[in-house]
This record gives C-alpha cells, sequence and structure tokens, in this order.
C-alpha cells in the first residue's frame, strides 16, 4: 500500500470529535457506580468546565474560520463548517448525557443526605423565611437588574455568567406592552446556599433559585410573566489558537478585526423557556438555532466543584493519599550530593514534588551555586520556587527565568510574578517571539572543588506544586555532563542567542524533534521490515499529528506493535485493514490527570526510553519549544517500564478504542477488582515510603539504646 | 580549585563568548554564548560601524560581561577579527567599546587569528596529535579569506592565506548575477584557479592524507552526523564527496530541513563545501575531520598555555620557526648559515638576559630574524637590507602580529644598515618607541652574531657567551683564522655597547 492511501482523510479522525470523546470518557467516570458519589460529582464538574474551555478555544476558532470562509479540510478531509455542524450534534448529545448524570446524581446524593434543591415551591415555611432573608441581606444588595425598552439597549451580557431572563409587564403603563429584562446572579456569592433542612441531612438551595422566587421585589412595578435561566459563551479570545496552520492566521486576524467584539457562540437556556423569551435572546444575540442547549436542570454544573468541597462528606470521597518522600532524596539532606551519586527519577503525584522545590531552595542559599535557570509554564499562586528564585537573585545569584506568558488562561498571573522576580534582580525572559515555550527544565551551575558540576530538573509537568499533587508525572534529576551542556545551549538558546551546532542528549522542539521521532519511529519499521524485534509503547496527552499518525501507520503495516496509551485526543484510527491492525490505543481516565510523556523504542533489543514535554500534536512539534530527553540508566528505565506496562494492564480506568471509533472499558467480572494503575501506583509508592519511615524509626530506637541507658531503681 | 576564564572573539558575523574551566591540568568548555550580529559588511564596505549596529555591540558585550560575573571568572581575554581590523577607526571603536561596556578588546591580525584557530585544533589534543603524525592539511574557512596550511612532520610547514572567503565568494557571484546553472562552473572555477598556484608552489605532488576543517558552515554539519560515532567528527573523503551530491540535487529546503541549516545559510554552506570538496580534490585526501572548534577555544588555549595551566605536548613555537624556515627556502636562505648565526645569536641572547629587558618572545623573534636574516639576495645582493624588509613585509608569518612581523622585518633591516636615531625616520614609526627599542636591542645583537660568521664558513659553530660586569665574552673554540671576523666585530660591538653598556669581546680557544 502506498503512502497517499495511509495518508488519506478516512484513516484519521477529526481532533474536536475525537475531544468530545475524552469528554465523554470523563463523563463515564460520572456515571461508574464504582467511584465514590463525590468524585462522580468531581468528574461531572469537569466535564463541564472541560466543555467550556473547548468552546472558547476550539469552538470559537472554528467559528473564525467559518466566517472567514475558510474552505481548508483538516486531516479528516472536513472543512470548517463541517466540523462544527458534527460537533453542534455531538456536543447537544454529551450535554443531554451530562444532565441525566446529573439526575442520577442528586438521586444518591438525596439518599446520602445532601438535597440539591431548584424548586422554591416545596420548601417550608421556615425555609422559605430563611431564604428570603437570606436574599435581603445577601443577594439583593449585590444585583443589578436591567431592563430593556427603546431608550434601553439589550445590555451586555458577560461571558460564561449566569443569567435570570424575564417577561414583564408594565402595572402601570401600556398592558399590552411586554418588556425584557435581565439580572446577573452574582458571581460573588456562593452558588450553592445551605438552608435549614430536616432533621437529618443537608438541604442545599442554588442562588438563582433564590433571586427567582424574589424576583418581583427587582421590577417592583411589573408583572412576572415568565423567568428562564440563560448562560452564553462568547468568542471573547482576542489570541487566535495557536493550533490553527500559520498560512490561515493572517486570514483569520483580518475577520477578527471586522468581528463585532465577543459573539455569542453558544446559549444554554433551561428547558421549557418561553418561546418569546428564547426568541428575543435568540435575536439579540444573534445565536443560531443549533448554537441554542436547552437545559433540563441547572445550567453551569461546575458548581459542583464546590460541592465536592462541603467538609463531612469525607465517607463519599475517595480515599486521600499523600504523595511519598522520594527514597534517593531524604529529607534534610544534601540534595546535589544524593544527584551526585546517580540519576533520580521521580512520579509524581506517587512521589512527593517536594524535591524539585528543595532544589532550588537548597540552590537559593548555596553559597557555591553560581546560576539557577528555570522555564515557568504555569506556576502556582504564592509559589515557594518563585520566593527560592526571587532570593538566588538577592543572594547574587545569576538568576534566569523564562516565563512563559502565553500560558492558556494564565497570562495576568505569570505577570504580576514575572514582576516580582524582575524586582529581586532575576533576569527574566518573556519567551520567544512566535513559539510557546512548554519545555520544563530547570539548571543549576555550582562551583565544586573538581570544577564546575550542572545539575539539570527535566520534567514532563509545570513547575507548579499545587498541580503536581493530581497531575501524574515523571521528573528527573541528573548532574551527567551531557544534559547540563544541552541545558546551557538550551537556556542560551532562549536567551536569544544562537542555537548550538549539535545536542549531546536533548531533543528540542521546534527544530529538532519532531524528526527525531519521525527517526525512531521509522527505525523501529526498519528494524520489523529485517524481522528484528520492534516494537513502541507511547504515551502522551494527545495524539494527532499527520506525519508522526503516517509513521506510526507505516510501522504497523510493517509489523511494529505500537501500543499507544492517549488521554485526550488521539486522531489515529485502530484496525484500519493493511494499516493500523498491530496498533492498540487506550486512554487512562482516572482521579489523577494523567500528564506524564514516556516513550519506549524497543529498537532491536536494545531499548530506549525518552520522556518529555511534548504531545504528538502539530502544535507541540512544530510552534512550541519542548525537550525530549533519554532516559539511560538501567534502574531508571525499569521504573518507566514498569509504569508503562502498569498502564496497559489497567483494567479499571483504561478505556480501550475500539475499530469503529468508540473508547469501551473493560468488564471486570465477578469479584475481580481488576487493575487500577493509578491505585497500584500509590500502593507501590506507599510502601517504599512506609519502609523509608520504618527505617527511620529503626535509626532512632537505635540511636536511643545506644545513649540513653536505662536507669535502674 | 578549578578557574574560570572568558574568551570574547568579535567576529565579522557573530559574537562568541566561551567560558573555560581551568584544572587538573586541563580545559574544558563550560558555556559557548553566540549571537548573530553582521558587523563584516558595514566594516569592509564602509570602513566603519554605524551606530545602531555599535549599539547592538555593546549591548552584547554588557551582556556577556553579565555572563562572566555570573560565573565568577578570574580573567578574560576578547579579541576583535577582520570586521573590527578593517575599520579605519579602530582605536576609537575600541575605546567606546571600552568605556561603555568595560571589556578592552584587542585586534588580531589574520596570522594571529589562524595560529589560534590552529590552537583550537591543537586544543583536541590526541586526535590532533595523531591526525598530524600523517600527511596533513589544514583548511581554515572564514568570511574574508582561507588559510591553507600544510604539516611536515608534524609540524606547520606552509601556510598561505587566499581571498577564497565564502562571504567573498558569495559577494562576488551576487555581482556576477549568474543563472543557477553557471552558479557551480563560476565558483568552481575562480576557486580552481587559486589552488592550481597553491598546487604549483607548495603541494608538487605531494599526497596529504588528513585535511582538517576549521569553519562555521560544514563542521556543524559533521559533527552533529558523527557524533555517536566512535570517531566524531572524522568523515572519509568518499562519505563528504557522497554528502557533495546531496547538497547539489537536493531540494534546498528539504536539505535545509534534513540538515538543521536556517535557510538563509544554505548558500554559505553550499560555498563552504565546494571549497572543501575543491582542496580534497587537489590534495586527494583520504580523512577529513572536522573538530568543531572555534576560536575561542583557541584563545583559551593560549591563556592556558601562557599561563601553565595546561599541559601542552605540542611546540607552537616550533611550528612558526618552521614556517619561517620554509619562507627562507623560498628564497633561496643557507639552512647551515641560519643555524650558526642562530646558535650565536641565542648564545648571546640568554647570556644578556639580565641586562636587555627582553622577553621570551623576543627570543623568538630574533630567531626568526636569524633565520630570514638575508632573504633579500634572492632579490638583490646591492639592496639586501631593504629587500629582506620587504619580502618579509609582504609575507604572512603566521602566529606574529602584525607588529611583531614589523619587528622581525626592522632587526633584518638593521642588521644591514645603521639605525636612525630618529624613531619618526625609521621604517617602524608609528609603532611608538617600545617597539623601536625591541628592534635596536635585538638587531645589535645579530649584528655582532653576523659578524662573527662574516665569511659564512660557519667557523664559530661552538661558542659560549658570557656577561662579566659590563663586557660579554664570546668564547669561541676553533683553530680557524678568524682575524676578518674580528675586524668586523669592532664596529658592531660599539652599537651593541651603546644599545646595551656592555662592550662584547671575542676570545679564541684554540684546540689543541
Amino acid at each position: 500500500m502506498n503512502k497517499i492511501t495511509v495518508n488519506a482523510p478516512e484513516n484519521f479522525r477529526n481532533r474536536e470529535l475525537s475531544w468530545v470523546e475524552f469528554d465523554r470518557r470523563v463523563l463515564s467516570e460520572a456515571k461508574d457506580e464504582r467511584n465514590p458519589l463525590f468524585e462522580r460529582l468531581k468528574f461531572l464538574s469537569i466535564t463541564a468546565s472541560n466543555l467550556d474551555e473547548f468552546f472558547m478555544i476550539r469552538v470559537a476558532s472554528l467559528k473564525d474560520m467559518e466566517n472567514a470562509g475558510v474552505k481548508k479540510r483538516d486531516i479528516a478531509g472536513m472543512t470548517p463548517k463541517e466540523q462544527l455542524k458534527a460537533l453542534g450534534r455531538t456536543t447537544h448529545e454529551l450535554v443531554a448525557e451530562q444532565y441525566d448524570t446529573y439526575g442520577v446524581l442528586t438521586g444518591e446524593l438525596k439518599k446520602a443526605g445532601y438535597n440539591i434543591v431548584r424548586d422554591t415551591e416545596g420548601l417550608n415555611k421556615k425555609q422559605c423565611e430563611f431564604v428570603d432573608r437570606f436574599f435581603a441581606d445577601y443577594v439583593y444588595p449585590v444585583l443589578t437588574p436591567m431592563a430593556v425598552d427603546s431608550s434601553r439597549p439589550f445590555p451586555l451580557i458577560r461571558n460564561k455568567s449566569l443569567n435570570i431572563g424575564a417577561l414583564v409587564r408594565s402595572r402601570t403603563g401600556d398592558k399590552d406592552e411586554i418588556e425584557f429584562v435581565t439580572v446577573q446572579v452574582p458571581s460573588v456569592l456562593p452558588r450553592l446556599v445551605e438552608i435549614p433542612g430536616e432533621k437529618s441531612g443537608r438541604t442545599m438551595l442554588l442562588l438563582e433559585s433564590i433571586i427567582e422566587r424574589n424576583i418581583d421585589r427587582l421590577f417592583l412595578n411589573y408583572e412576572i410573566l415568565s423567568v428562564a435561566m440563560f448562560r452564553i459563551m462568547r468568542n471573547a479570545d482576542l489570541e487566535i489558537d495557536e493550533e490553527e496552520a500559520a498560512d490561515l492566521l493572517k486570514e483569520i486576524e483580518k475577520q477578527i478585526k471586522k468581528r463585532q467584539w465577543g459573539e455569542a457562540i453558544r446559549l444554554e437556556v433551561e428547558k421549557g423557556i418561553d418561546d418569546r423569551l428564547l426568541g428575543i435572546l435568540k435575536s439579540e444575540l444573534m445565536i443560531k438555532k443549533e448554537e441554542i442547549y436547552e437545559i433540563d436542570g441547572p445550567l453551569d454544573l461546575t458548581f459542583l466543584m464546590k460541592l465536592y468541597g462541603v467538609e463531612g462528606a469525607e465517607e463519599y470521597k475517595a480515599k486521600g493519599h499523600k504523595p511519598n518522600p522520594v527514597p534517593e532524596l531524604p529529607e534534610g539532606g544534601d540534595i546535589f550530593a544524593s544527584i551526585r551519586k546517580g540519576d533520580i527519577l521521580m512520579h509524581h503525584p506517587y512521589q512527593s514534588f517536594e524535591p524539585v522545590v528543595r532544589f532550588v531552595k537548597s540552590a537559593s542559599v548555596d553559597p557555591d551555586v553560581l546560576a539557577i535557570k528555570q522555564t515557568l509554564y504555569r506556576v502556582s499562586g504564592n509559589s515557594p520556587i518563585i520566593a527560592a528564585l526571587a532570593e538566588a537573585a538577592e543572594n547574587g545569584k545569576q538568576v534566569t527565568v523564562l516565563v512563559e506568558l502565553k500560558a492558556r488562561f494564565d497570562e495576568e498571573n505569570n505577570i504580576v510574578w514575572a514582576r516580582k522576580l524582575e524586582q529581586a534582580g532575576c533576569h527574566v525572559i518573556y519567551g520567544l517571539v512566535g513559539l510557546k515555550t512548554h519545555s520544563k527544565i530547570t539548571l543549576v551551575v555550582r562551583m565544586e572543588e573538581d570544577g564546575i558540576r550542572r545539575y539539570v530538573h527535566l520534567g514532563t509537568g509545570n513547575y507548579n506544586d499545587s498541580t503536581a499533587k493530581i497531575y501524574t508525572d515523571v521528573g528527573l534529576f541528573t548532574c551527567k555532563e551531557t544534559y547540563g551542556e544541552d541545558a546551557t545551549a538550551l537556556f542560551n538558546m532562549l536567551s536569544g542567542y544562537s542555537e548550538p551546532a549539535t545536542w549531546n542528549r536533548l531533543s528540542v522542539a521546534p527544530l529538532w524533534l519532531k524528526d527525531k521521532f519521525l527517526y525512531l519511529i521509522g527505525r523501529e519499521k526498519e528494524h520489523a521490515q529485517a524481522g528484528r524485534p520492534a516494537h513502541i509503547i507511547a504515551k502522551m496527552n494527545s495524539l494527532c499529528d499527520p506525519d508522526i499518525i503516517t509513521a506510526l501507520y507505516e510501522a504497523s503495516m510493517a509489523g511494529v506493535k505500537i501500543e499507544l496509551i492517549v488521554r485526550g485526543i488521539c486522531s489515529l484510527k485502530v484496525g484500519i485493514p493493511g494499516i493500523s491492525e498491530n496498533i492498540s490505543v487506550r486512554s487512562i481516565v482516572g482521579d489523577y490527570l494523567e500528564h506524564s510523556r514516556i516513550f519506549y523504542f524497543e529498537n532491536n533489543k536494545k531499548p530506549e526510553y525518552y520522556c518529555g514535554s511534548a504531545d504528538w500534536m502539530p502544535r507541540n512539534l512544530e510552534r512550541r519549544v519542548e525537550i525530549l530527553f533519554p532516559v539511560e540508566d538501567e534502574a531508571l528505565r525499569k521504573k518507566l517500564k514498569h509504569i508503562l506496562d502498569t498502564e496497559l494492564k489497567d483494567t479499571v480506568k483504561a478505556h480501550i478504542l475500539t475499530d469503529d471509533g468508540r473508547y469501551v472499558k473493560h468488564v471486570v467480572r465477578g469479584k475481580d477488582k481488576g487493575i487500577n494503575s493509578q491505585l497500584q501506583f500509590w500502593k507501590e509508592a506507599d510502601s517504599e515510603g512506609r519502609s523509608l519511615i520504618s527505617k527511620k524509626i529503626d535509626n532512632e530506637v537505635m540511636v536511643t539504646r545506644r545513649f540513653t541507658p536505662e536507669e535502674h531503681k | 580549585m578549578a578557574k574560570l576564564f572568558a574568551a570574547i572573539d568579535v567576529g565579522s558575523y557573530e559574537l562568541n563568548l566561551g567560558i573555560y574551566e581551568f584544572g587538573q591540568d586541563k580545559m574544558r568548555i563550560i558555556d559557548n554564548v553566540k549571537y548573530r550580529l553582521d558587523l563584516g559588511t558595514d566594516s569592509y564596505s564602509k570602513g566603519k560601524l554605524p551606530a545602531d549596529k555599535i549599539e547592538e555591540l555593546c549591548r552584547i558585550l554588557n551582556e556577556f560581561y553579565r555572563i562572566m560575573r555570573g560565573y565568577r571568572v578570574s580573567d578574560y581575554k576578547a579579541y576583535g577579527t577582520s570586521a573590527i581590523r578593517e575599520t579605519r577607526n579602530t582605536r576609537i571603536l575600541l575605546d567606546q567599546i571600552e568605556q561603555r561596556t568595560g571589556i578592552h578588546v584587542d585586534v588580531l591580525s589574520n596570522s594571529e587569528q589562524r595560529f589560534l584557530d590552529y590552537k583550537s585544533v591543537a586544543s583536541k589534543g590526541r586526535e590532533f596529535t595523531q591526525t598530524i603524525e600523517k600527511s596533513t592539511a589544514i583548511v581554515d574557512i572564514g568570511g574574508g579569506s582561507i588559510q591553507l596550511s600544510l604539516f611536515a612532520k608534524d609540524k606547520l610547514d606552509v601556510t598561505q592565506n587566499m581571498k577564497l572567503g565564502v562571504l567573498r565568494l558569495q559577494e562576488r557571484l551576487t555581482e556576477l548575477d549568474v543563472t543557477p546553472a553557471r552558479y557551480d562552473e563560476l565558483l568552481e572555477e575562480m576557486i580552481g584557479s587559486q589552488l592550481a598556484v597553491f598546487e604549483k608552489l607548495y603541494l608538487r605532488g605531494r599526497s596529504i592524507d588528513n585535511l582538517i576543517i576549521v569553519d562555521d558552515y560544514i563542521s556543524p554539519i559533521t559533527w552533529s552526523r558523527t557524533k555517536d560515532s566512535d570517531t566524531p567528527g572524522f568523515v572519509t573523503a568518499e562519505r563528504f564527496m557522497a554528502f557533495f551530491t546531496r547538497i547539489r540535487e537536493m531540494d534546498p529546503v528539504e536539505f535545509c530541513r534534513r540538515y538543521g541549516i536556517a535557510p538563509e545559510n544554505m548558500s554559505q554552506v553550499y560555498i563552504a563545501a565546494t571549497l572543501i570538496r575543491s582542496v580534497v580534490s587537489v590534495m586527494s585526501a583520504k580523512t577529513i575531520w572536522a573538530p568543531g572548534v572555534t576560536l575561542s577555544d583557541g584563545i583559551a588555549y593560549e591563556y592556558g598555555e601562557r599561563k601553565k595551566l595546561i599541559v601542552i605536548d605540542h611546540d607552537f613555537e616550533g611550528d612558526i620557526i618552521a614556517c619561517s624556515r620554509s619562507i627562507s627556502r623560498r628564497y633561496m636562505g643557507d639552512d647551515k648559515r641560519e643555524q650558526t648565526l642562530e646558535n650565536i645569536c641565542m648564545a648571546i641572547f640568554d647570556s644578556m638576559k639580565k641586562v636587555t629587558g627582553l622577553s621570551k618572545r623576543d627570543r623568538l623573534l630574533l630567531r626568526i630574524a636569524t633565520i630570514l636574516h638575508d632573504c633579500g639576495k634572492y632579490i638583490s645582493l646591492y639592496n639586501v637590507a631593504q629587500s629582506s624588509y620587504d619580502i618579509i613585509m609582504a609575507t604572512e608569518i603566521i602566529g606574529l602580529s602584525e607588529t611583531e612581523r614589523e619587528i622581525v622585518a626592522g632587526v633584518v633591516k638593521y642588521n644591514h644598515v645603521y639605525m636612525d636615531y630618529d624613531i619618526e625616520r625609521t621604517a617602524i614609526s608609528g609603532r611608538g618607541e617600545e617597539v623601536y627599542m625591541r628592534i635596536a636591542k635585538l638587531a645589535a645583537i645579530l649584528r655582532i652574531a653576523n659578524g662573527l660568521d662574516k665569511s659564512q664558513k660557519q667557523k664559530f659553530n661552538a661558542i659560549k657567551a658570557s656577561l662579566k660586569d659590563d663586557t660579554l665574552v664570546i668564547t669561541v673554540r676553533t683553530n680557524k683564522d678568524i682575524t676578518l671576523e674580528k675586524g668586523m666585530f669592532e664596529k658592531r660591538a660599539d652599537f651593541f655597547e651603546e644599545i646595551f653598556c656592555v662592550r662584547p669581546v671575542i676570545k679564541q680557544i684554540a684546540k689543541i
């Protein structure tokens, strides 16, 4: 079969539709009765916030293309218009599924003693009094009711805000004239208000229901004819999504300038909304029928995350885990001395992220440290890393920090702490023009007895101590000269200096990384063709680069066994006769967000292992600064293989991609609990951590016996 | 504790900062920061750098200064090469740079620069020593010119500068406005005509096993393609030729992608490849070695050599001497006579060490002057002084600065004629009193040595010189008649005494 056939659009899945499939997999966790109730709420909430982001970025981007008249087809052969049409269908289905699930979950909640109330009509007298007092004391002062008439134009409805729209008739003026009024549900107040309930259990009322019950107090001289919640999503993102091909960007840019600010691209309304009310919204917001979502339940399910946070529901949540200490990096030990003993691989969150923070902190006060260089993409507020970097600069060390301002949704946050670093004397670089810096690397240069030694941390996750507790990532500490040289060269490159002629170990996107992957995949193909062992295992977040997928198909056709663990988007299709029969794809959606990128290439029994910051997506391989690094030490390679093998054996949280494009879970029968890879990793790390603690206790006991003689009475 | 040193190269189109660590008798590069800045175009065409270029240059040098401070380097050396050298207002420019950045930049002559490039290759240690054991050539490709050097018996023998620099060739081709089809043909013609002269003068059927390439175009590609092999940087001539065929036949865009070349550099890479191919063909070289070194490596290596921070097996002075001998041979110099003269000069120089104030470097210049002392005879027996001076001034001597070359030329000239007391009126005017005095002192030594061997019969092969108070006793063990020498000696001794306040006397001890 020739390349043209392999490349054919029918062999690829549209990435947006594949993304919806991913959100559906998250939703399936909300449906899964084996999960604790509050965890299910959390998953449902995540599907809602995911979908919001998807609309704001991806759907908005497709709309821009459609408006610009772009007819260019994606890898699956779909024009923007066709994609939007297909997406409309599938997202409507997804939303319906979300609310079906919501219905099931509120029933379960009620059984568990948590009563979520939307309808205030069933409240008892005491509850009604409480609600009305709450409205008067807390809600009323922050409301801004707005009416629309000939002198008052339709107000600006804020993106993602929850609103109550109503049709009213003046009690004093023209009785035939029906007016539209609206009020935003204030985001400064909690969405769920706990009200005095029955004897047992807790009752919670949605804020919008409290306002709705009292809406006549907002429009005193009006008769309220009809009320309904609504929420809109706007194409307010002024930056064009980087994922679009560069040749399209110019055209779209022109369109954006022409575009009215914040065109509405999605309208959610309460099911049963008055047709007249809907009609007004539709025409004022200039929204098409297919962009309207009639919701059978409360709009904006992200409030469920707040419910997850209520105290006292521990029995309905998954058992919490505390990240374990890293055995090679004992607390209080000299972190540099530990790294000198050999490379160290950490698996977060099962192992603590603390050593990474300690690494920077130790460097900041170590008199032998000359320089600290780090890339920062998304960091937590009050980041201890930022504080340590600032301290290092104050201590006279050369501190270079590359701050990526383009990290989506984090721009403002990033600017604040970048200024802080500058004030402390750090050399702050604000990324490279046209390239988002996604690589995660820290370099510490130290002057030691025998000369300069460089310590490098390379990771698959951001330097964010908060997300490190919920994202699964791997990180490597090394002081090998080859890595140190590359890290130095990388920071020079990021500082605007020329790139080095060659790299020792690192492969860096956008210049060299894609070729490296294509080479590695191609090499497996050659091995297979020559009858030598060939096998690829690759774990990542998303896979949609057409060149990589084509290379994988060709490798599969040559007989390479390819096992992919792709959490999110996957444009590759499995089981295409003659093309991808040797490829399997699984997606693990669990309590922790699978985030690490690990790559295994069998290479004729001389396996190579790589980790990195890049997914197999065009944006990662072509428009970002990303790093791929090899893991060379045998013990660490075994660890990586164990991670991959365990995830390949997962029968609880893994969804297997089928030939027809669906994802299905293993059916676990009888008493068999199956294998949950994330739980398995916890067990292993906990047991390693426990043995460390017991060793520590043993040592302390030993010390006690030796130095504290017993007294004879 | 290791010592850190910074080397800065203000090049024609790139600024380069290398941070080096010296420890345990070894040198190691820690950091290498490069920044593209085209200074050459303005300097070559207008003789001055425009304000915005100076601004940018100072900005980057300040950045370099910050990096150097970060590493807590204990010393640095900054050199400007042809772009700085060819400005008309060099002094003003260098002063501006120093005032604005605190970095003192010295200017390298072409021969010094090429010698440092050569030292950068030598900094590779074992690979270098092993390579030059066989017959070897170095082609050092720059923007304006290339330097072709040949080794004989692990010593530099011949080195020649040719105006075949990559940027220069590119400019000429642009001027000619040729079609792509004729591009190859013209390029090869331009290169071939100059290489043919080199071949005729120096190769004369000599075959070369190894070709070392020093450049910024082909070396990085070679290095990246071979770095994981057992012999990184080394390729066979066949492999290089295959690469050359690819570069010629492949789609340029695809070529750039595959070899990681910025498309704007493609034409330079092509010219450099053509140059190397031509050199390989002329020399019938079998192996090509691209050590992937920079001028900064050479600067650091020389610093380590000077400060005795590294152990160096190779005798670089020996290279300069060997090249000087090669120049002398070109002008029919007499090896034996030169050797006798050198022996006498060195004996006198060493015995006078305490009173002359001359350095080890001056000793080397004197040796070169003895080797080239009458090269002018090739042109005119009547006007040896001026002819010798002119030959030396027109000949590049690898490893010497322009001032040093002038000193050698001056010493040779004033060996034959009297020196003028008026510094301004001497041919080496403009170089200052210090240079005048160095010439005078070295010439005084050469003059008495020359007097001692006036008959050119090497009667004074075995001499001893010792300084006793204000007398330099030159003891000659010979049974030969030295009347002529003694007669010539007196006049020359006057000049010597005037310079050093030491009277040289000859003491003959006849062998029994």
